[in-house]
């Protein structure tokens, strides 16, 4: 009787630890910890915050944030991360540095989070966040170093990450009677239409260094270009790379004036004040396009899937975001990435005016936004591997790219000799770097 | 011949070494914050290392910065759009500074009001300077644009985009902001003059240019150079300006070599190789400077012979 009284108990006991466990807050442990996180001053994260306060009232949990000029994020994060302790408990990356950090030991693998019963809920659904934007921002490994694999291994979750998308003024072109370009032999026409017209056509970023190479990168892909073959020679200089750097200059040439000074911004507010027809970039545009204080077109942008050349690309980019492999708070850390991009975060950033990164939340917000119907049809074209992410590519993007596009856009000279002279520099990096030591 | 002897307090007598007591703190704090980082860069420049990498780790590379350096043009571009921005912009804020002074030395009417705005410029941070003439060279919302087609009917430039016209915009910019500098050194200079001497020129004789090229300037030759000097120093440190104006762009056009280490060191993330331009910078100021001193050193007179 006392042995049964004992099973009992002691079953009973195990039901309600079970019952308790189940019912217990998955936070409470962590309440009254300050996390500080490493994010951009851009827009998406602005309105993020009105979701970390969300989430600071729910969980107790803390959140310093520190925003900086997205390109001047990587010097402040990489001292950080490279000292013994660090100060930040989560950093948001621009999904090219995700492969330095990585290769320099600055990232925690997320999959002891992610297989870690008391911290992972149970109706995330990774499935349901964008693949091209997982891959792209958040997993490093695979044959080519960026990629899934076998050795591919998740860092990072996207948060604020995005593709391109065409933006038209829909009263231009029902005015010049233009159809709205789904090739890219038909948006070169009309962007020679346009600039007969005496309109300027297409905006774009066009500032020598990152600026341009990401503006050249976007025709690229859909041109069927790209910067290396399989064995890491680098061909920018091949015909569809070239016809990339020639599409460029067109738009240089029948874009608004200033197009060689232009980073995102200044490319963003060109057409968001008017003087441009057209923008091709990243899906940011829609949500500043409706907001009053940027834009002037509210109400007149139509979108449309980003013209296709040999084949259909589009770029990914943005941001990703993952844990230092030196934060002192890493559970805490991974609690908040969980809850700004579990669908309820998810939902929720699409009603402060951020960008989704869920396939769930396009869907169910199409109707209300008219540019979520055309990114869920675009993201399966998106292409992770629209420019390679590894440790040199700031260097071959910044001071070989971003140097020979400038000479495309602001001289008449031959592009071709331009981009041999550029394909010359690439392979000499990479043969500087190792590259070829197998070969 | 006579031989003059003098007594001479032992060199190491307490009251000789006070003074030295007393700065020598100053002179540890000093030595501390300018060697460490020279010696640092120096250290660097034989290493190949980047940010978020183990230091005691990186690999030794010997002298193969210092080489790939001397091979590698686009050092040797950004060091000639140095020389060629340190050339116009000290020459015509040389000139235009020394003008300015000479006209506005005597107590005419106005003179204190201009002279206060006229420096104006100098109390402004060169990232505000930066970013204000960005935005006035601006080729869509910049307000040189707009004058140029309202008065002139000139066509709206590109300003920032253009080369030739960048390298025009940031030599314009350097010269509004450091032309009061030479301005404000001369003319406390020129104030400086004993009247005596000036009042005895015109007495003898001497007309408005003997005056200035023949009295003041060779009287105030020791303060020129000093801002000479200052403002060559200035030309191969200063990077704020033309990293907010221009990044540098387009292409290498408006790329000083101390932007250039700057981005080799962050964007492209070659601290090593970074290090190494730094030390070309560190030897490239140093001889300059000591060429300027030994030619014309203003301490040194014939009575020190």
């Amino acid at each position: 009787m006392k042995h049964v009284l004992k099973k009992g108990l002691l079953s009973m006991g195990a039901l309600a630890f079970i019952t308790a466990a189940a019912f217990a807050n998955p936070y409470e442990k962590y309440e009254g910890t300050t996390i500080v996180v490493s994010w951009p001053a851009l827009s998406h994260f602005k309105k993020a915050e009105e979701l970390v306060a969300e989430f600071t009232e729910e969980t107790g949990i803390e959140v310093e944030i520190d925003a900086l000029q997205y390109l001047k994020l990587r010097d402040r994060q990489l001292l950080e991360m490279s000292k013994d302790e660090g100060e930040y408990d989560v950093v948001s990356w621009v999904v090219m540095w995700k492969g330095e950090y990585v290769s320099k030991g600055l990232l925690t693998p997320l999959s002891q989070f992610y297989t870690s019963g008391s911290l992972v809920d149970p109706n995330y659904d990774l499935d349901d966040i964008a693949d091209a934007y997982l891959q792209n921002g958040g997993i490093v490994g695979g044959k080519k170093g960026y990629m899934p694999g076998k050795s591919g291994a998740m860092y990072g979750v996207p948060f604020g990450a995005e593709t391109s998308i065409l933006a038209y003024r829909k009263d231009i072109f029902e005015e010049q009677g233009l159809k709205v370009p789904e090739t890219y032999d038909e948006l070169r026409d009309v962007m020679q239409k346009l600039h007969e017209a005496g309109i300027p056509a297409l905006t774009s970023r066009g500032k020598t260094g990152h600026q341009i190479t990401a503006a050249w990168l976007l025709h690229l892909a859909p041109l069927g270009g790209k910067i290396f073959d399989d064995q890491w020679n680098p061909v920018i200089n091949s015909p569809e790379a070239v016809e990339a750097a020639q599409v460029l200059r067109e738009v240089a040439q029948t874009g608004p004036k200033g197009i060689p000074t232009f980073g995102f911004g200044e490319a963003a507010a060109a057409f968001l004040q008017g003087e441009a027809a057209m923008h091709l970039d990243t899906l940011k545009i829609a949500a500043m396009s409706r907001d009053p204080k940027l834009s002037k077109i509210d109400g007149k942008v139509g979108y449309a899937l980003h013209p296709v050349g040999s084949r259909c690309g589009s770029e990914t980019g943005g941001f990703a975001a993952g844990i230092p492999a030196n934060a002192p708070n890493k559970e805490a850390a991974f609690l908040f990435l969980q809850y700004i991009t579990s669908k309820a975060g998810d939902q929720r950033m699409v009603e402060l005016g951020g960008d989704p990164v869920r396939i769930s939340t396009l869907e169910n917000n199409a109707d209300k936004f008219d540019e979520y119907a055309v990114v869920a049809e675009q993201l399966p074209c998106a292409d992770p591997d629209w420019r390679p992410l590894i440790p040199e590519w700031n260097e071959l993007n910044i001071d070989v790219l971003g140097q020979a596009l400038t000479e495309v856009i602001t001289t008449d000279k031959p592009i071709q000799p331009i981009m041999d002279a550029a394909n010359e520099k690439a392979r000499a990096i990479m043969e500087r770097e190792g590259y070829y030591l197998w070969q | 011949m006579t031989v003059l002897t003098q007594s001479r307090k032992p060199r190491f007598a307490a009251e000789t070494m006070t003074p030295y007591t007393f700065i020598t703190p100053a002179i540890l704090v000093m030595l501390g914050g300018l060697l460490y980082p020279v010696f640092m860069a120096f250290y660097l420049s034989f290493y190949d290392w980047e940010i978020g990498r183990d230091l005691a780790k990186a690999p030794f590379l010997g002298v193969d910065n210092f080489v790939r350096m001397v091979q590698d043009p686009q050092v040797w571009e950004v060091l000639w759009v140095t020389l060629r921005f340190g050339f116009w912009t000290i020459t015509i804020e040389m000139t235009l500074g020394v003008a300015l002074a000479l006209l506005l030395e005597k107590p005419i009417r106005g003179a204190s009001i201009f002279r206060t705005i006229f420096i104006l410029p100098l109390m402004v941070s060169p990232v505000v300077v930066g970013l204000i003439w960005r935005y006035l060279f601006d080729a869509r919302i910049g307000w040189i644009n707009y004058y140029l087609g309202a008065f002139f009917g000139i066509e709206p430039q590109v300003w920032l985009g253009d080369a030739d016209l960048a390298f025009f915009a940031i030599v314009f910019t350097d010269i509004w902001q450091w032309t009061p500098f030479i301005f404000i050194i001369v003319i406390a200079g020129l104030q400086a003059l004993p009247s005596e001497v000036v009042e005895a020129s015109t007495i003898d004789g001497a007309n408005w240019y003997q005056q200035i090229f023949l009295v003041k300037l060779p009287m105030i030759k020791s303060i020129l150079i000093i801002a000479l000097l200052m403002r060559l120093i200035d030309v191969f440190r200063g990077l704020e300006v033309m990293l907010i104006m221009t990044g540098g762009g387009p292409g290498r056009s408006t790329e000083l070599l101390s932007l250039h280490i700057y981005n080799r060191a962050f964007d492209t993330q070659q601290l090593g190789y970074a290090s190494a331009i730094s030390v070309l910078l560190i030897l490239i100021v140093f001889a300059i400077s000591t060429a300027i001193l030994t030619m014309a050193n203003p301490m040194k007179s014939k009575s020190d012979v």
